[in-house]
């Protein structure tokens, strides 16, 4: 099995692992405490549109994809802030809409278009040394942004009204978090495809949450746990020749619902002592 | 004369065609210990909404310290309405309380300084809360976590203190000793406090008002019957509330 590392498909799929993980678990953390589960639902899947695009015009798509779904992601985020519109309604229109767009696109773009099964469902195997680059580049740029604005970051996704009152500017770090969920989307699109991509996102950063009091610990263990599930599902997808994106999400999922499990299996022997001690009381 | 700490000049707020606000005025000065009472959707805290300027209201204007710049929030201390945020979220008690500084930060991005981390830990004692400043906020009883609110507002050196309806999850004896921090913060900022509940008035309150739509006020620290019949009585339906009957012969039979 180890003999696979002397192919170059297969480190660029480790090290596109690993630089998706570690986006992951950053934004993952400010999806899962702020409750932007489905927001980042909507925007990924609005990817397609850009996708779509992209196929249309003759230039990457996911060039495409990160346009459409920063945009995206402003609109959404403008959207909640001034309008206060129904927002699970707001989330399904642009879900919807999205990868309504990119299925005309895709049928007004003349001839075959290739590998859009791989952006639908993800193919880490094949990510070409191009994308590794602007992956890095994006992950850079993620975690520079959050290392300088980590306390901002911090205290509008905690308490909005009092970040507003202390005079922090709550409406422009709320979009940029939003573009940032955007950027790291367009990044999970090549390992796990537009429609796992919520998985990935989520998963790592709520298992994390289970074990850890700090933004940034929790950050970190997400990081590593994104890691492990990313490298172990390229290998076990490898190994039982299954792909590789579906793979790595259900890695996750059961390490979450494992987590789950583990956590209610500790609460109920806590709530157990406590109980006997209350009955010896 | 110094200008007050919070001047509210003519507000009017209305929201979804429903007037919350009517002509609403009111000017507090440092030291003063104000109490703002009222039944439930009487408009309270629309008001400390309007006050730290996270509504604007439709008429009127909001003076910090003699000023309308927002930047002059940063004299206002903020307690919202208990469980008005993610309880869950991963921050400890010290994170929390430090984060009250942001708004006396200038450099940019902010980064805390050592006077800031000192009078985080002035904040805790204050509360006492230093021996709980590691521990994960969700892991506080709820009596904890309302200190823990209050010392974040204490940290960014307010002028005053804004404190919206504070003992609604407090059992008694933690709302006696609740009163009793409160008071010892009064030389040092004006405190405004918001409740539906008259029961609870502690007795260091300077002035009260009260308030359904309009503002009735009395520049005294008695609630008189008239003020509380004509916050509570006018709107036929808030009567419903209960909170009259429970209150109104109990101070009747005290005059």
């Amino acid at each position: 099995m180890l003999d696979v590392l002397g192919f170059e498909f297969f480190r660029n799929a480790l090290i596109a692992g690993v630089l998706a993980s570690i986006a992951c678990g950053i934004i993952g953390t400010y999806v899962v405490v702020r409750r932007m589960v489905s927001v980042s639902g909507g925007i990924s899947h609005a990817a397609f549109g850009g996708i779509g695009l992209g196929y249309f015009l003759g230039i990457d798509p996911l060039l495409g994809a990160a346009g459409f779904t920063v945009a995206a992601a402003l609109g959404v985020g403008t959207l909640q802030l001034r309008a206060r519109q129904q927002m699970d309604t707001l989330i399904g229109a642009v879900w919807a809409a999205g990868m309504a767009i990119g299925i005309l696109f895709v049928y007004l773009t003349p001839g075959f278009a290739p590998d859009l099964f791989s952006y639908l469902f993800g193919n880490i195997l094949l990510v070409p040394r191009g994308d590794i680059l602007l992956m890095g580049i994006l992950t850079a740029v993620i975690v520079a942004v959050v290392a300088v604005l980590y306390r901002e970051l911090q205290a509008v996704t905690f308490d909005p009204d009092y970040a507003a009152v202390m005079n922090l500017p709550v409406e422009r770090l709320s979009l940029l978090l939003l573009v940032l969920i955007a950027l790291t989307v367009v990044m999970l699109i090549r390992v796990v495809g537009i429609i796992l991509v919520i998985a990935l996102l989520t998963l790592p950063a709520a298992i994390s949450r289970l074990y850890t009091a700090r933004v940034w610990t929790m950050m970190l263990l997400a990081v590593v746990l994104g890691i492990i599930f990313t490298v172990a599902g390229i290998a076990l997808s490898y190994v039982i020749d299954v792909p590789s994106g579906a793979t790595i999400v259900l890695v996750s999922t059961l390490a979450y619902a494992g987590a789950l499990g583990a956590e209610r299996l500790r609460e109920g022997r806590g709530s157990e002592s406590a109980a006997a001690a209350s009955v010896r009381r | 004369m110094t200008a007050p700490v919070i001047e509210v000049d003519d507000v009017w707020v209305r929201l979804r065609g429903r007037t919350i606000l009517e002509a609403v005025s009111l000017a507090i000065h440092s030291g003063e210990f104000y109490a703002i009472i009222g039944p439930n959707g009487g408009g309270k805290t629309t008001l400390l909404r309007v006050i730290l300027g996270l509504l604007a209201p439709c008429r009127g204007e909001v003076r910090i310290g003699g000023s309308t710049d927002p930047a002059m929030r940063k004299d206002l201390g903020y307690v919202p309405q208990f469980r008005s945020f993610d309880f869950d979220y991963p921050i400890t008690v010290r994170e929390m309380v430090l984060s009250g500084r942001l708004g006396r930060i200038a450099r940019r991005p902010r980064r805390y300084g050592a006077e800031d981390r000192a009078r985080t830990e002035e904040a805790l004692d204050t509360m006492g809360i230093a021996d709980l400043a590691d521990r994960q906020i969700r892991n506080l009883s709820g009596g904890e976590q309302q200190r823990a609110i209050i010392a974040r507002a204490l940290v960014g050196d307010p002028k005053a203190l804004l404190l919206d309806e504070p003992t609604v999850y407090v059992d008694a004896p933690t709302e006696t000793q609740f009163y009793e921090i409160l008071d010892g913060l009064r030389d040092r900022m004006a405190i405004i406090l918001v409740t539906h509940d008259i029961g609870v008035l502690p007795g260091h309150v300077t002035r009260v008002a009260c308030l359904n739509r309009r503002l009735y006020t009395h520049d005294t620290d008695e609630i008189t019957p008239d003020m509380i019949e004509a916050a509570y009585r006018c709107p036929v339906d808030l009567i419903a509330h209960g909170v009259p009957h429970r209150v109104l012969p109990e101070h009747s039979r005290e005059e």
